[in-house]
């Protein structure tokens, strides 16, 4: 299982990527920046970096708009 | 898709870059500095100089290539100063020299390339003002990419080639923005006159540039804002639940792509200029239709110009469930020209519509209209009988309050269901975001001060997505801090569009709670305000400065019967679901909600019980916020600032205590 931002748990599985979660989550917005534990991860990086089990993953929605 | 890391190999030594980025940006990032004359790091690169090239090989085949504009490639090695490079590079030094030979970014440049002399391209041409133009474009360019202007372009050919504005003439469309001066190398073109006399112009300039560029290369890939507006947020709002659609029931709709910005920069917008509503902006995000044909009302047949649609335009019709872009720019078009305000008339529609489907109000009622979601003829007629001071359009535009008095009045229907779906507080309507799972966008419009507009404080991402203020002091925290922030933009007459609809690219460098502030921007303006005045601004400056006109702000409030915490109190489609149906439509999210917040088992509650209990827990949640934020904002727990907090704001005339709390 991973918890994204405190809020939501994802179940965990082999080769999970950045990318596949915020699929799961339907994050597509293009303010955001990712963090797994205290790692940075830069967009280019989201499709071939992996989630490991048990981590905590902050997705921070800059707000624009409003 | 995000570009490949690629390596490349640049004088012996590997790196690692973006495959079809710019030489240059290589080349720089290893710590090597080319010559170059035409090359500015936020423009684009045309190779006009050709000081920088660089000798590459792919495959066994060598060449020169202009570093600034040749995008790097697989197994790409890279000379940047071999024995061919240092010959060209010498031979154009000489040109240059030979025909500016005063000018000091000339000289520097033919310095560097072991050039000291240029007699031997002294000509006629030859110019000896060291702040000669030296035709490099960087005006050209900024002009174009900056404002979206071409107000300064190239006129003629070979040695007859040299700046212009059209027809050689003063252009009117000039704004005197001055990124041409700013960006000039030369000193060719200078600023001659400062309007409004600021103490440090170039302050104001050296950040507004910033801007400026940061609209030029990053907004293409943030929000778009150039291209369409505010309406950049339509189908975002949709993904994220947050769209209003039919009096805020839901949050979203499978025909919202209808009527996303992509379906407006195709078929509709036509023009995307700065239309002056802050003078010189680069960001442009005001946006018009050209040869709109109106199928309606007195202007029918005519083809109009129309300011918009911004994206609350979008979701006041999506909130009306109306799904049509044409009817979006007409009801954009009357409402603008009957001086209806959009939000309250789409927020006000809304509202008839769902006491009409519920029978709150008939066909007696609204002259034979059959005002359902949707129904976008009925509501343009609605518009027009407003505008005429006729029919059921009359008792509309009194607004969602007077409506709510009237047929509770009357009689009609459930009073406790017409409280809760009339989307206003104090007497204003809502604009169009759904705030139901974000508790302190609940607060952010109840508590605003003259009603739920979500200029005060825009929260929902902060506390719903982000979770990053979850305890009601952290809400508290950002119910002070983001009202007095945006009251500052107020103050000063400045616009907060360029605070966060664009972001610095390294604003992630920032732990959350600073980067949703995005301290480089706040201080753009805090420099924009240090350079007019000359007095310098930090946080706690300029939160005092807005907390006296707010606090001022809450007691006219108090004057006229708003400013309390009756009037603070949203109606509960803000915080919940009223019907079943809304119940039903995210039965998943709420009993989640029953289970792991309250510890109930939603299987053994019947839909009634859910409902009730979510509401109490709710309402419960709200005024838990309510405290927490008049209690960091200095305000008694009725929402009236104490006198205290007058004194300490330095505000505590006679006039003033009479209203406060003590």
């Amino acid at each position: 299982m991973i918890r994204v931002n405190n809020l939501h748990d994802i179940p965990w599985r082999e080769g999970l990527t950045v990318q596949d979660v915020l699929d799961h989550l339907k994050y597509s917005y293009a303010l955001i920046t990712v963090t797994l534990g205290d790692e940075l991860v830069e967009p280019e990086r989201y499709a071939d970096t992996s989630v490991p089990d048990g981590c905590a993953m902050t997705v921070f929605h800059l707000a624009h708009g409003g | 898709m995000a570009p490949e890391k690629i390596d490349i190999t640049i004088n012996d030594k590997k790196v690692t870059v973006l495959e079809d980025s710019m030489l240059i940006k290589a080349v720089i990032g290893a710590g090597i500095a080319l010559p170059t004359l035409c090359y500015h790091k936020d423009l684009t690169p045309n190779g006009t100089c050709r000081l920088c090239v660089c000798e590459i090989e792919i495959k066994g085949k060598k060449r020169l290539v202009t570093a600034c504009n040749y995008p790097v490639r697989q197994e790409m090695t890279v000379w940047t100063s071999s024995e061919r490079v240092q010959k060209h590079r010498k031979l154009l030094a000489q040109m240059y020299l030979g025909r500016w030979p005063n000018v000091p970014v000339i000289q520097d440049v033919a310095r560097r390339c072991g050039v000291t002399d240029g007699a031997a391209f002294a000509s006629d041409l030859t110019d000896p003002n060291p702040k000669a133009c030296i035709l490099c474009g960087h005006c050209v360019k900024a002009c174009d990419e900056f404002i979206q202007e071409r107000i300064l372009d190239f006129a003629g050919r070979g040695i007859l080639r040299h700046l212009t504005m059209p027809f050689g003439e003063s252009d009117p469309h000039c704004i005197g923005c001055t990124s041409c001066a700013h960006v000039c190398p030369t000193g060719a073109i200078q600023i001659i006159d400062d309007t409004n006399h600021p103490v440090d112009p170039d302050m104001i300039r050296r950040h507004g540039m910033k801007v400026n560029a940061e609209m030029a290369t990053l907004d293409k890939n943030q929000c778009c804002m150039r291209e369409v507006g505010t309406a950049n947020i339509v189908e975002v709002m949709d993904r994220y639940d947050l769209l209003p659609v039919h009096n805020y029931k839901f949050g979203q709709h499978p025909d919202t792509y209808k009527v996303d910005s992509q379906v407006l920069r195709k078929k509709y917008f036509t023009q995307n200029n700065p239309d002056a509503c802050w003078f010189g902006c680069s960001m442009s995000c005001a946006k018009a239709v050209d040869g709109f044909e109106l199928k309606t009302g007195p202007y029918k047949g005519h083809r109009v110009t129309v300011d918009g649609p911004e994206y609350e335009t979008v979701g006041a019709c999506t909130n009306m469930g109306c799904f049509d872009p044409d009817f979006i720019v007409e009801f954009n078009f009357y409402c603008d020209t009957y001086g209806i305000d959009i939000i309250s008339a789409g927020t006000g529609m809304a509202f008839v519509m769902e006491c009409f489907e519920a029978g709150v109000i008939t066909t007696a009622d609204t002259g034979g209209l059959e005002l359902r979601f949707g129904a976008c003829d009925e509501v343009l007629e609605c518009i027009h009988q407003m505008s005429r001071g006729e029919g059921f359009g009359v008792e509309v535009g009194q607004g969602v309050r007077q409506l709510k008095e009237k047929w509770i009045r009357e009689g009609r229907g459930d009073a406790q269901f017409i409280r809760d779906i009339g989307m206003e507080v104090k007497g204003l309507e809502y604009s169009e975001y759904v705030p139901k799972e974000s508790l302190a966008q609940q607060a952010g419009y109840a508590m605003a001060v003259k009603g739920p507009q979500h200029d005060e404080a825009w929260l929902i991402f902060m506390d719903m997505v982000n979770n990053q203020i979850p305890s009601f002091e952290d809400k508290a925290e950002a119910l002070y801090y983001f009202p007095l922030w945006r009251t500052w933009f107020g103050l000063h007459g400045l616009c907060k569009i360029v605070w966060n609809d664009v972001a610095p690219a390294d604003n992630k460098k920032y732990a959350p709670q600073q980067a949703a502030k995005i301290p480089e921007h706040v201080d753009n303006y805090f420099k924009f305000f240090e350079g007019m005045t000359g007095e310098k601004l930090d946080e706690e400056k300029m939160l005092a400065q807005s907390a006296r006109v707010h606090n001022l702000q809450r007691l006219m409030s108090v004057l006229f019967g708003f400013g309390t915490r009756a009037e603070d109190t949203p109606p509960y489609r803000s915080l919940g679901p009223v019907t079943e149906e809304e119940y039903l439509s995210r039965a998943e999210r709420y009993d989640g909600q029953l289970r792991s917040v309250l510890g109930l088992d939603p299987e053994k509650m019947t839909l009634d019980e859910k409902r009730a209990t979510l509401r109490t827990h709710r309402e419960s949640q709200y005024q838990k916020v309510m405290d927490a934020a008049y209690a960091r904002r200095g305000w008694s727990q009725n929402g009236i600032p104490t006198k205290a907090r007058l004194r300490e704001l330095g505000i505590d005339l006679p006039e003033l205590l009479a209203l406060a709390a003590d």
